[in-house]
């Protein structure tokens, strides 16, 4: 078990990071993104997608609607899956998640920790952490200016721990 | 030009749908199964789920159609069915039964693209006014919960072409109202609640930065080609809504609000504001505020760019009363005429789908038999 740490400030850092990750991965790969809503998992996954040459940055999108994205690339399949409004083991038996599990495929999966199996079987997993700017405290602690609404560039804390 | 009777078909996503359109200019009959009710205990659209509800509904809802029209499946001349985008396992279901019908009756098959739909949608409806003098191009907004797209449309004879010159780098407008709705303890669908709610709060109690409805996933200085694009992005206004909940610690009420109304069946509006206090009403009204807005700013910079004779605001979120209200404003300023769909044809239908086919039927595209759903089709 390995874990590194980084430290991005905008959205195109996030995905030069990706790019640079996307890279180290090779097929097949199970990763879990973990992160609250806006942590900027669907920003990580559009440099994956690009170092993969599978979509770029601007077409990938979220896909909590359509629940999976597919991205195909020379080397692999990249399917982004999002979980956010899957919350019982019926639901994700019937999304057949395992049809997708092949030699070349690499799953990008948002809110996989909400069940059991992905944190058994996964190979990869990427925390990430929006940051307060600057004073580097959790967004979670009461902020003291209460004015700025504006997370414009937050920095993101992206932890990246291997089995 | 001959006259067609068209059966449409639509199982893209939530709805299971059919519809008989004369020529595109007449909806004889529609009829829409939503599967809302289904759905609403997972606060979201399942796929498989939804395969399996489209399963159940179509042949009913096929027949309703029909016989709604005065038709039957041998009278109509011909049908379409949507081929993408959309979940592929619900899409199959509608493919599947029209490619079966076709076959079986011997009619011409045509394979509709679902946003090509909600264009079309518009069509028929001003056709049915007897409003037939469409100037181009046409650009049109598609915003629902999958999809945000401009898209700039010419006509020559029969054929239709689009552009797509703008769509969202993240999340769609649909998806940021479900999730702020959801993240407010508000149930799904998102949209609808939101719309109610906000005239019942200040929409200018909350600024939302104008950064925060950017995308920032390139550098588009000097590309003409990026230049020219006007993309949108709702995954940081969903962020700001996170970050003030988190700030004014309103995490307890939304919890016994989200408790209170999922013990309630169908809550009515005086359900919702009896457990949503002055805070929430107002973030929920400066939410849709800003979102509006910003879909109106863009919207018309690109109206102006592309120098388009006509707007249309189409699909799902195009029901959202203060966006027409305001795009009908704002565009009438700017001497641009703007149509919608009516409600029922915002969201989605099978009548776009048979509307949108029939200048195919017309130039003869039919589908071969062979055709399947394109999960991630694109519009050309």
């Amino acid at each position: 078990m390995a874990t590194q740490e980084f430290i991005t400030h905008s959205a195109e850092e996030t995905i030069a990071l990706g790019r640079t990750l996307g890279g180290m991965l090779a097929p097949p790969k199970l990763v879990l993104l973990r992160g609250d809503l806006g942590a900027g998992k669907t920003t990580l996954v559009k440099g994956i997608a690009e170092a993969f040459q599978a979509a770029s940055a601007e077409d990938v999108t979220s896909p909590t609607f359509t629940l999976v994205h597919e991205y195909r690339g020379p080397q692999a399949n990249l399917y982004h899956i999002d979980l956010y409004r899957i919350d019982t083991p019926r639901q994700l038996e019937t999304l057949g998640l395992d049809d997708l599990i092949t030699n070349n495929s690499i799953l990008l999966i948002e809110w996989g920790e909400k069940f059991a199996r992905f944190e058994r079987e996964r190979d990869v997993e990427i925390a990430l952490e929006r940051l307060d700017d600057r004073l580097g405290q959790r967004s979670s602690e009461p902020a003291s200016n209460q004015g700025s609404e504006d997370s414009a560039e937050n920095a993101r804390r992206i932890r990246i721990t291997t089995t | 030009m001959a006259g067609a009777y068209i059966l449409g078909i639509e199982t893209s996503c939530d709805e299971t749908a059919a519809s008989v359109v004369y020529s595109g200019e007449r909806l004889v009959s529609n009829v829409v199964f939503s599967q809302i009710a289904a759905h609403q205990p997972y606060g979201g659209v399942v796929p498989e789920l939804a395969s399996r509800e489209h399963l159940k509904a179509i042949v009913p809802v096929v027949r309703k159609a029909l016989a709604d029209a005065s038709q039957t499946y041998h009278s109509i001349d011909a049908l379409a069915v949507t081929q993408g985008p959309g979940l592929a396992g619900a899409l199959l279901v509608g493919i599947g039964y029209a490619k079966a019908l076709a076959f079986a009756l011997d009619k011409p098959l045509i394979a509709v693209n679902h946003l090509e739909g909600h264009i079309h949608a518009v069509l028929l409806e001003e056709r049915q006014k007897n409003n037939r003098e469409m100037s181009f191009p046409v650009l049109a907004l598609v915003v629902s919960g999958g999809h945000t797209h401009l898209y700039l449309a010419e006509q020559q004879d029969e054929h239709w072409s689009y552009q797509n010159i703008g769509h969202t780098r993240d999340d769609a407008a649909g998806e940021a109202f479900d999730k702020v709705a959801k993240l407010l303890g508000l149930g799904y669908p998102g949209g609808p609640i939101i719309d109610k709610l906000s005239p019942h709060g200040d929409p200018t109690a909350v600024k939302f930065a104008p950064s925060q409805l950017k995308h920032r996933d390139r550098k588009d200085n000097g590309d003409p080609v990026a230049g020219s694009r006007f993309d949108f992005s709702y995954s940081g206004i969903k962020t700001s809504v996170l970050r003030y909940v988190e700030r004014h610690d309103m995490e307890a009420s939304i919890e016994s609000r989200r408790k209170a109304l999922s013990k309630m069946e169908k809550p009515a509006l005086e359900d919702y504001l009896l457990h949503c206090d002055r805070q929430t009403l107002n973030l929920v009204a400066s939410f849709q505020r800003a979102l509006v807005g910003d879909l109106i700013t863009k919207t018309l910079a690109a109206a102006r760019a592309c120098n388009a004779a006509t707007l249309f605001v189409t699909g799902g979120v195009a029901a959202n009363n203060e966006l027409r209200r305001r795009f009908e404003q704002d565009a009438t300023m700017e001497g641009l005429p703007a149509y919608f769909p009516s409600r029922p044809l915002s969201t989605d239908n099978a009548a776009m789908i048979a509307a949108a086919a029939y200048p195919k039927f017309l130039a003869g595209e039919f589908a071969t038999m062979d055709f399947s759903a394109e999960a991630g089709m694109v519009l050309r």
